[in-house]
């Protein structure tokens, strides 16, 4: 056993992990574990633990690819030439890290320069989706995988095995692995198709009971300060697990799994509403293996009711779409807020209720508020609505939501920055470097590439003196890297009187905090610019500290009119610096409005004058904007947000509409907490 | 880190003990797995990481090994390393006497804040290629950064991917090459040290718990020591060899103080008790994960070691807290950070 493994015998507590992992030991086809949770709760030390108890596998002797004796269709070439000749070894269920930043010639294999230089023949030098093969394949912080990687993992996932086409090689191998992966989900959330890979899934806590926290304290460090000892002391447990799991491993194939009980799974995986048929088989395969490691020969409810939430917590699906949230009631309780809210505004993040405030304004207001923003015309001193809301107020932040993915149109050139919203070729030598490509004098050489191309060639060059490899300048390959770029978001955000009211504050403020969550995971670059009163101020120049936009947006006040076109036209400018300092910057503007205007910078009408300014400004294309409409549903509404929008080229949402669609309902618990 | 001129001696740093407390204990004990220095500019966060240097053990190395291997408890590595090098078979093993063996200060490797991916991880040696027709691995700074201490200066600015890159290595203590043709892992257990000042935007959770302690500095503010802290910069820049001297005989006592702290710290004792304590500790203030506890309790361990105790008092467990809680308590991005212990219970306090 390695020296730095912690046992998997010595874990304390996550019982329903270590299940899922002992499932998936006993049976391949359980499919792989997700294991989400906090960071800090030994996810990656009990699947590094794994590796020492896994039961062994038959496979041909010195086969790179793990070809399974028992299939000769999928053997590859050459234990098909030596089929006779094969000898079978058995050897551990390998467990194969993909490290974030591999690269794609190692994940499908790539040509063997070092045989290919000596002898001049194309030879697969296998990848890690080959050594993965009948074992499992485990990515650490899997939600952090690039796109590139998880299309080339879920390809063989679903077809089974690895077709490889580059350098000059053809080449397919059969590739059957589990997937385990760890996330945490603060850094964002899988792709569904990837997350229905998983056969299971588990949420990973903290212990809260003092006495395991502190023997597990005791435990690690007994391990730190002699690892091997530490070890000797768990041996016997170790050798007991292992034993298990290699008899469960045999008793599987005798295990049965009765009629009746399939009844029962599909009840199960209709009764959350699982996607697709992958749950009932999986739900079938993890019984399988429960009642394998149970030492039964046949699968009972039990076994199915144990393994259910495992296989269908990732799978749940919402019956219908969610209930329109109930009509945010009226008036805010700005005053009692006015103090706490700078300082709490996580605490309103968690507490939707106390950030909707109760019911209290009059029916004669309400109708003044409803009023057609034109009334507003009188541009001088003393409209109702000003009248109404005197003083500035402080709101609260209203419920946070996950929000829709948005993303600049994915182009041609090339960037220089980092961040993970839209995809772009980059241009600086950083970035992941996806794959190589042809020469274009960019000084980015893609050295294994370009030693690869040259390598099959080198038995028939002249030999350069002292040099094994002779290239020329038609080998030279260049790294093409990409990378998802923070984009620059712009909140341009009402806040003037009427957006006070009703509580639609506190709702709009949810929908800029849960934008500002998603630019965190995104690594944007925001800006924060607000229009009340008489003017548009710049609250928060572009910057990478999203924490700072959420004090501040904690702390902005409401009241006074509303001065739409002030509040586009700093947008504007704002934009047009940010577009001189980075030509090649993509800003998204997020604009949260419900398109009402009662002052103009000119002579006009307020409202045609903002719409004027904002066809002007979706004429730029660099420029995504999204309208988020503030105006709540009800019996009189005016639909400005969306002229507005209309005129500036916008995507257009209502606040709901911001919601990631609940495909999967995950976790619940854990993403309020 | 470039040994280009004199360095100015640890104990000659004015004020800032919290500081030098953190980074003595992160030496005494590599378990803590680092230190966050938060701070503004100017106020000695670089000149201290540097300064180590004259404090810092000796540990036994595999002679001129690229992996910084410890002869005797790393040969599994040192033999696999050496079969996927192509340099002997895997099956022949070598004992620990056969290796040469030479004992060097730990190392204190710098991350910069530009560094490419590859430099960091390790990449395709270039001239072995040409040369020789074979992959060879160029070892990276991770390597370099194994059993020493990784410093990074603005950690906060550090690109995304290289933060990945770091999470990964600190996670698993390995460093999984699979990148340019090349399929290599060596082990990579380093002690992350890193400044930040807080304006230019925080950490990711995730990395700020990867750091076991964090210290919040701030600029001295009583006028004699700001005076002491210029006369001693002056006496420094204008002749270091002297200034050095004059400080040795403290580095030396401290380097000491340090040497045998280390050899205490295996035996220092910790009642039952305070055990329970620790763990009520993280509980009330609701800390992700298990990390939060075990690193108190080395802290407070290493505390009485460097103390000269072999028992764990209260006050170390105190000591430990505060300088292992205030960063793991922002949970989730966008949480405020709560500055130490004290407003933390206050917070808890009027909640309930």
């Amino acid at each position: 056993m390695r020296r730095d493994l912690f046992p998997f015998a010595a874990v304390v507590g996550q019982e329903d992990l270590k299940t899922s992992l002992m499932l998936c030991a006993v049976n391949p086809a359980v499919g792989g574990v997700l294991i989400r949770g906090e960071k800090g709760t030994a996810k990656s030390t009990l699947v590094r633990a794994l590796a020492d108890i896994l039961p062994e596998l038959e496979t041909a002797a010195d086969c790179a690819f793990s070809c399974d004796p028992a299939r000769p269709q999928e053997w590859c070439e050459r234990c098909r030439e030596r089929a006779a000749a094969n000898r079978r070894v058995k050897k551990r269920r390998p467990i194969l890290t993909l490290p974030l930043n591999a690269t794609e010639d190692r994940v499908t294999g790539s040509l063997d320069f070092e045989e290919a230089v000596r002898s001049g023949r194309r030879v697969v030098s296998p990848g890690l989706l080959a050594a993965a093969h009948r074992g499992i394949l485990y990515v650490d912080e899997v939600n952090l995988l690039d796109d590139h990687l998880v299309d080339i993992i879920l390809d063989a996932a679903a077809s089974g095995e690895n077709r490889l086409e580059r350098e000059g090689l053809s080449f397919r191998h059969p590739a059957r692995f589990m997937l385990i992966g760890t996330m945490n989900p603060e850094e964002g959330e899988l792709r569904p198709q990837f997350l229905d890979r998983f056969g299971l899934s588990v949420a990973v806590n903290a212990e809260p009971d003092e006495k395991l926290r502190v023997e597990l304290m005791l435990r690690r460090e007994e391990f730190d300060l002699d690892p091997a000892a530490f070890q000797r002391r768990y041996a016997d447990e170790t050798a007991a697990l292992r034993l298990k799991l290699s008899e469960a491993g045999e008793r599987l194939p005798l295990v049965e799994f009765p009629k009746r009980l399939r009844k029962f799974v599909a009840e199960l995986a209709m009764g959350s509403h699982a996607a697709g048929h992958r749950a009932d088989l999986f739900m079938e395969q993890a019984a399988l293996a429960m009642a394998a490691l149970e030492g039964a020969l046949e699968a009972t409810e039990a076994q199915v009711m144990a393994v259910a939430p495992l296989v269908l917590a990732h799978r749940r699906r919402e019956a219908a779409p969610p209930p329109p949230p109930p009509p945010p009631p009226e008036e805010d309780k700005e005053k009692e807020n006015e103090k706490q809210a700078p300082e709490e505004p996580e605490k309103a993040a968690e507490n939707p209720e106390e950030a909707a405030p109760p019911p209290e304004k009059s029916r004669d207001e309400e109708r003044e508020n409803a009023s057609p923003p034109e009334t507003g015309d009188n541009q001088d001193e003393g409209g109702p609505e000003q009248s109404g809301a005197p003083e500035d107020n402080h709101v609260q932040i209203g419920e946070t939501f996950r929000v829709k993915s948005i993303q600049a149109a994915k182009d041609r050139l090339r960037r220089r920055g980092s961040g993970r919203r839209s995809r772009s070729r980059v241009s600086q030598k950083q970035g992941r470097y996806v794959k190589s490509g042809p020469d274009r004098g960019g000084g980015d050489l893609a050295l294994d590439a370009t030693l690869r191309a040259a390598a099959p060639y080198q038995l028939s060059r002249p030999r350069t003196a002292g040099l094994a490899v002779t290239l020329t300048p038609a080998d030279i390959r260049e790294k093409e890297r990409e990378k998802r770029l923070g984009n620059f978001l712009f909140f341009t955000v009402d806040a003037s009187g009427s957006m006070g009211a009703r509580g639609r504050m506190a709702a709009s403020k949810g929908a800029i905090m849960s934008l500002l969550l998603d630019a965190y995971q995104k690594r944007d670059r925001v800006a924060l610019i607000s229009f009340r009163r008489g003017e548009a101020s710049l609250n928060l120049p572009l910057t990478a500290s999203i924490d700072l936009a959420g004090k501040l947006l904690a702390e902005l006040p409401v009241g006074g009119r509303t001065p739409l076109s002030a509040g586009l036209s700093r947008t504007w400018l704002e934009l047009r610096n940010a577009l001189t300092k980075n030509p090649l910057a993509r800003p998204i503007v997020v604009l949260i409005t419900d398109g009402r205007s009662n002052v103009a910078l000119g002579e006009g009408k307020p409202l045609d004058e903002a719409l004027r300014l904002a066809s002007v400004m979706g004429r730029d294309e660099r420029i995504k904007y999204i309208v988020v409409d503030t105006e709540e549903p009800g019996a009189v509404t005016f639909g400005l947000a969306s002229q507005l929008a209309a005129a500036l080229s916008a995507a257009y949402f209502k606040i709901n509409d911001l919601k990631a669609d609940a495909l999967v309902n995950i976790v619940k618990g854990n993403l309020e907490k | 880190m470039k040994k280009a001129g004199p360095i100015y001696p640890f104990p000659a740093i004015v004020g800032q003990e919290r500081m030098k407390l953190a980074l003595i204990l992160n030496v005494i004990n590599p378990g803590l797995s680092g230190v966050l220095i938060r701070g503004e500019k100017g106020t000695a966060k670089s000149t201290a990481v540097r300064a180590l240097a004259d404090i810092l053990p000796e540990i036994y190395v595999v002679k001129d090994d690229p992996f910084q291997l410890s002869p005797d408890e790393e040969l599994d590595w040192f033999t696999e390393i050496r079969a996927s090098l192509g340099r002997v078979s895997g099956q022949e093993r070598v004992s620990g006497e056969e290796i040469e063996r030479e004992k060097r200060k730990v190392r204190v490797v710098e991350l910069p804040v530009g560094a490419t991916e590859d430099r960091v991880v390790g990449s395709l040696n270039l001239e072995e290629a040409l040369k020789s027709g074979e992959k060879k691995v160029e070892p990276g700074l991770l390597a370099a950064a194994h059993r020493g201490i990784l410093y990074v200066d603005e950690v906060n600015l550090l690109d995304d991917h290289v933060v990945d890159v770091l999470l990964d290595s600190a996670a698993m203590g390995v460093n999984a090459i699979e990148r340019e043709g090349i399929s290599f892992s060596h082990p990579a257990r380093f002690t992350l040290v890193g400044t930040m000042n807080p304006e230019e935007g925080e950490l990711r959770p995730q990395l700020l718990d990867r750091f076991g302690l964090c210290v919040n500095i701030e600029g001295i503010s009583r006028p004699e020591d700001r005076v002491e802290v210029m006369e001693r910069r002056a006496a420094f820049d204008h002749d270091p060899e002297a200034f050095s001297r004059r400080w040795a005989r403290e580095a030396e006592g401290l380097a000491e103080q340090i040497e045998k702290a280390r050899r205490l710290y295996p035996e220092a004792e910790i009642e039952r008790e305070s055990l329970f304590q620790i763990a009520r500790y993280c509980l009330e203030v609701g800390v992700d994960g298990h990390r939060g506890d075990i690193i108190i309790l080395k802290t407070a361990k290493t505390l009485a070691a460097f103390d000269g105790r072999a028992r764990v008092s209260a006050r170390d467990i105190e000591t430990a807290a505060e300088l292992a809680l205030p960063h793991r308590v922002r949970r989730q991005p966008l949480m405020e950070m709560a500055d130490n212990l004290e407003t933390l219970r206050r917070k808890k306090q009027n909640a309930s």
